[in-house]
């Protein structure tokens, strides 16, 4: 009796287990890419392929999660560091992967892949036909033919170089390891001065009154702070430095005429270019939330503010208006990182 | 320890895997899930939902994870490394300090006392272009056993599989291995014998790029001395070890075939130990053990240095005609100036009838942030505290005789929570730890085993089956979706069939092994589909003379020719064949 009674255990212990281990298919309705909306950058986890694009269409409030694989059949890579639309075309920078993958925008299939980068972090198309891509390790520029879609040449460059922007036949480039921004010239493909700033620049941007704005978090003795350089005079002209080295400034960026500058620093933060001093109040406080992304809708203002959580599951993105109103959310990729708008 | 689970790899299957690595042999027969990132690459073991830090390898009583990432690669260790491998299920840091959480394995060596000479010499190739040569030299007599080990391995890896009906061919995976391990023991007086281990290996390894990376020209190097001594002295009331270990592991990496990061970790054990008989069926234990270990890497500032104090005791009781037995130990450790926080392990165990017994057993567990949690630059944080937590288990194992059936089996269900788990997250420029996580995990496993002898041959079957739920139990930000769900890479179910037939010096075992979803989120939307490998073995020893044995054995992986991922974006190799030939000659075969 007993003997049976135990096998009977050991039955139930084989059969044991009432939670359900599939998961539910994703509700994923098809998406047209529409002429405005937003490209969510989702960088992926290192080393697991899973790097992906949402799109959200505004008027209607749609959400894809990814274009990329259903599109092409194939993960990305990982990590998408950063997204460039340029003469009709997407260009997706994937840092892990070493590749530079040009994929239509509206269908988002592949048109070609740019290979021999060794750790490449951001492109920027600085005529018609050429562009650069920056590099976490190879302390050079990558040079590419955007005809052909190869690498046609370097040009030695700091060491972690990061983001760029064009002003006029002029790229600046910032550096995450050193603490110079580099002036390069588009026309000859050299580097024809660096300026020098904290450590850790990590974003760039140009604005209304033609002048640089660039976010550096510090390091190594140097003072997280956003700096306004007059690209013309190659000089700083304002240095707004943070009180300690607890702040992180990245994800600098602004409104689409250039007048506000929006950043995270754990929140989210706004100022007037006009500004002589850092802001007191967080715009958007991040009430526990891992804010990790930052982009502001050139058209009309809106502020999207994404949510990496914990960097294992979809991360969420928070639409605020130009005011600061919680406008709603909705769910992206792994790691949402950037935005690009049309 | 009483009360928990315990399994010993037996002679006929350790002798199967003696050409392998530890990954494999655990992945075919054991519920403990392991991590490979491919053949030849890096693979970690996830036992009852813990993370790889949670699980203790200890070889000769020493434990082996490697103190800077508080894990083991197990596709470096083989199994050749111990003569002894034992899976020791449930919460063990009261005996074997921090790590033994989820669970421990233990290697350990072997005597060869009264054997004379005896020799080991094998080979072995397979697909991929893996080949393995391996020889063992042995001698005993009443006072001595020595024994050294060479082994040599070398491997392509270049298998091919398909992405998005593209088929292409591993790259970057060689692998070349070599080591040497020598076990020395000797007698000394009627009451005492003194011993010494030295495990010398050398690995070289290429490292491939995931599935969607361009291209990957990275090798890693890993080079490790370890050696372990002592003496004890066992009398009928008392046993006395006293026991020391040296470790010396370096790992260089380059990144891309030329800069090179080097990182370095020395530990240097020493523990004495006294058991004490007071009185029939008493056993009371005490013992002091003191671990320093230092590192070097680019990625520490100074050269950082950790020392860990701990005092533990043990109380065993068996009932004089054998009804039930207890055990209880507990120990306190102290790390630097850190008390960490007291651990004990209680286990008990009754005899229900002939060949039926119950167990149980109740831990307090806990591990100590490693060397990189703690010193990484940038990152690491000194402030980290231990994972702690508590674990317990109950389960019954028995056997039955039904004529020329034999029927026995296993049921353990187990409870588990950890606190302060750490993990490490991305921040804007660098990844660091924290204590950030609270986890359940549960789960039952079950073995059945049908034994049917007819003439000479036997017929077995061996079902196992596993079920772990492992949650996370705690919100990080006020969107957090993980709550209430699976840890990622921890299969909820997994199982296992053997069928096998053994007629004499033949036998022939056909294994498949069925592993379930496996999350790639912790939200668990993302996953990696289930898969099932049948893996058939064939071997048949032939008499060479009196004293010789020559065993020939033919093994086949993924018949099926599954296509599957263990981890996202690794590619894992389809149909592989290998064929091995071991000569074995032992001089005299002392009686058992």
């Amino acid at each position: 009796m007993m003997m049976r009674s135990l096998f009977a255990l050991l039955v139930l212990l084989f059969t044991a287990g009432c939670r359900k281990d599939r998961p539910d298919a994703p509700e994923e309705a098809p998406l047209e890419v529409g002429t405005h909306g937003v490209y969510i950058v989702n960088e992926g986890n290192f080393q697991w392929g899973n790097a992906s694009v949402s799109y959200f269409d505004p008027a209607t409030g749609a959400v894809n999660e990814d274009l990329y694989q259903p599109a092409n059949g194939e993960a990305l890579g990982d990590v998408l560091q950063h997204m460039v639309i340029h003469d009709g075309r997407a260009y997706l920078v994937v840092n892990n992967s070493g590749k530079v993958v040009v994929v239509d925008p509206h269908s988002f299939t592949t048109t070609a892949t740019i290979t021999g980068f060794p750790s490449p972090r951001a492109m920027l198309p600085v005529n018609p036909s050429k562009a650069y891509v920056s590099d976490l390790s190879a302390g050079r520029l990558s040079v590419v033919d955007l005809a052909g879609n190869s690498i046609t040449g370097h040009i030695p460059c700091g060491q972690w170089t990061e983001a760029m922007v064009l002003v006029g036949e002029e790229a600046f480039i910032t550096d995450q390891s050193r603490p110079f921004l580099y002036v390069v010239n588009t026309g000859t493909d050299e580097l024809v001065d660096s300026i020098t700033v904290p450590r850790g620049g990590n974003s760039i941007v140009l604005d209304a009154e033609g002048l640089l704005w660039i976010a550096c978090g510090g390091g190594s003795g140097t003072a997280p702070a956003l700096l306004r350089i007059d690209p013309v005079a190659r000089a700083v002209q304002t240095a707004l430095t943070f009180p300690n080295d607890g702040n992180h400034p990245w994800r600098l960026t602004t409104n689409g005429d250039g007048t506000i500058l929006y950043f995270l620093n754990e929140h989210v933060h706004r100022m007037a270019i006009s500004e002589t001093a850092l802001p007191g109040m967080a715009f958007i406080p991040a009430d526990g939330r891992n804010f990790y992304g930052l982009g502001v809708d050139p058209q009309d203002g809106t502020v999207y503010v994404a949510d990496a959580i914990d960097y294992v599951q979809r991360g969420v993105v928070l639409r605020h208006a130009s005011d600061g109103a919680l406008l709603g959310s909705f769910h992206a990729g792994r790691i949402p990182g950037g935005f690009v708008f049309r | 320890m009483a009360g928990s689970k315990l399994e010993v790899v037996d002679s006929a299957t350790y002798a199967r895997y003696g050409a392998s690595d530890l990954a494999t042999l655990l992945a075919n027969e054991s519920p403990v899930f392991i991590k490979s990132y491919g053949l030849g690459s890096l693979a970690t073991s996830a036992f009852r939902g813990g993370a790889a830090q949670h699980t203790a390898i200890l070889w000769n009583g020493f434990n082996i994870q490697n103190p800077m990432l508080g894990q083991m690669d197990l596709s470096l260790v083989p199994v050749a490394s111990a003569t002894d491998v034992r899976i020791q299920y449930g919460g063990g840091t009261a005996l074997w300090g921090s790590g033994a959480v989820g669970g421990s394995i233990l290697l350990n060596g072997g005597t060869h006392y009264a054997e004379g000479l005896s020799l080991d010499a094998g080979l072995r190739v397979g697909s991929f272009g893996q080949a393995r040569e391996q020889l063992r030299i042995g001698f005993g007599d009443a006072r001595w056993s020595l024994s050294v080990a060479a082994f040599h391995q070398a491997a392509r890896n270049d298998f091919s599989y398909v992405v998005n009906d593209d088929s292409r061919r591993q790259r970057n995976a060689e692998l070349e291995q070599r080591g040497v391990i020598t076990e020395l023991r000797r007698r000394v007086g009627s009451h005492q014998q003194v011993h010494f281990a030295h495990w010398y290996q050398f690995t070289d390894r290429n490292v491939p790029a995931p599935m969607h990376a361009t291209q990957s020209e990275a090798r890693q190097v890993d080079e490790s001395q370890r050696i372990t001594g002592g003496w004890q002295r066992n009398t009928a009331r008392a046993d006395l070890h006293v026991r020391g270990a040296w470790f010396d592991e370096g790992l260089w990496w380059y990144p891309n075939g030329m800069e090179v990061d080097r990182s370095r970790a020395r530990t240097a054990i020493g523990e004495a130990e006294l058991r004490w008989r007071p009185a029939r069926g008493h056993a009371i234990g005490l013992g002091v053990n003191s671990t320093q270990a230092a590192a070097i890497s680019i990625g520490y500032v100074d050269r950082p240095q950790q020392v860990r104090n701990a005092l533990f005791g043990t109380y065993g009781y068996q009932h004089p005609e054998e009804r039930w037995s207890m055990s209880a130990s507990v120990r306190q450790e102290r790390m630097d100036a850190r008390w960490i926080p007291l651990t004990a392990t209680v286990g008990a165990e009754h005899v229900l009838r002939p060949r039926w017994r119950v167990k149980a057993s109740a831990s307090r567990v806990y591990r100590v942030p490693t060397f990189n949690d703690l010193y990484w630059v940038p990152g690491g944080d000194r402030q980290l505290r231990p994972e702690q937590g508590y674990a317990a288990e109950a389960g019954v194992v028995g056997e039955e005789h039904m004529g020329r059936l034999h029927l026995s089996g296993e049921g353990t269900v187990f409870t588990r929570t950890i606190d302060d788990w750490i993990i490490w997250t991305p921040g804007p420029t660098y990844w660091s730890p924290m204590n950030l996580m609270r986890v359940w995990s549960r789960g039952v496993e079950a073995r059945i085993t049908a034994k049917w002898s007819s003439g000479r041959a036997i017929y077995s079957a061996t079902l196992r089956t596993n079920h772990v739920v492992s949650t996370n139990q705690e919100a990080r930000t006020p969107d957090d979706a993980s709550v209430d769900k699976q840890l990622i890479y921890v299969p909820m179910y997994s199982g296992q069939l053997r069928l096998g037939v053994e007629c004499g010096r033949t036998s022939a075992f056909l294994v498949g092994t069925y592993t379930g979803y496996r999350y790639t989120s912790t939200d668990n939307r993302s996953y990696l589909a289930p898969f099932t490998l049948w893996n058939a073995q064939f071997s048949h020893v032939l008499k060479v003379g009196p004293r010789g044995d020559l065993l020939l054995d033919l093994r086949g992986d993924n018949l099926l020719a599954e296509d599957y991922q263990v981890l996202a974006d690794r590619p894992m190799p389809g149909r592989a064949f290998h064929v091995g030939l071991t000569y074995r000659f032992k001089q005299h075969r002392p009686a058992p």
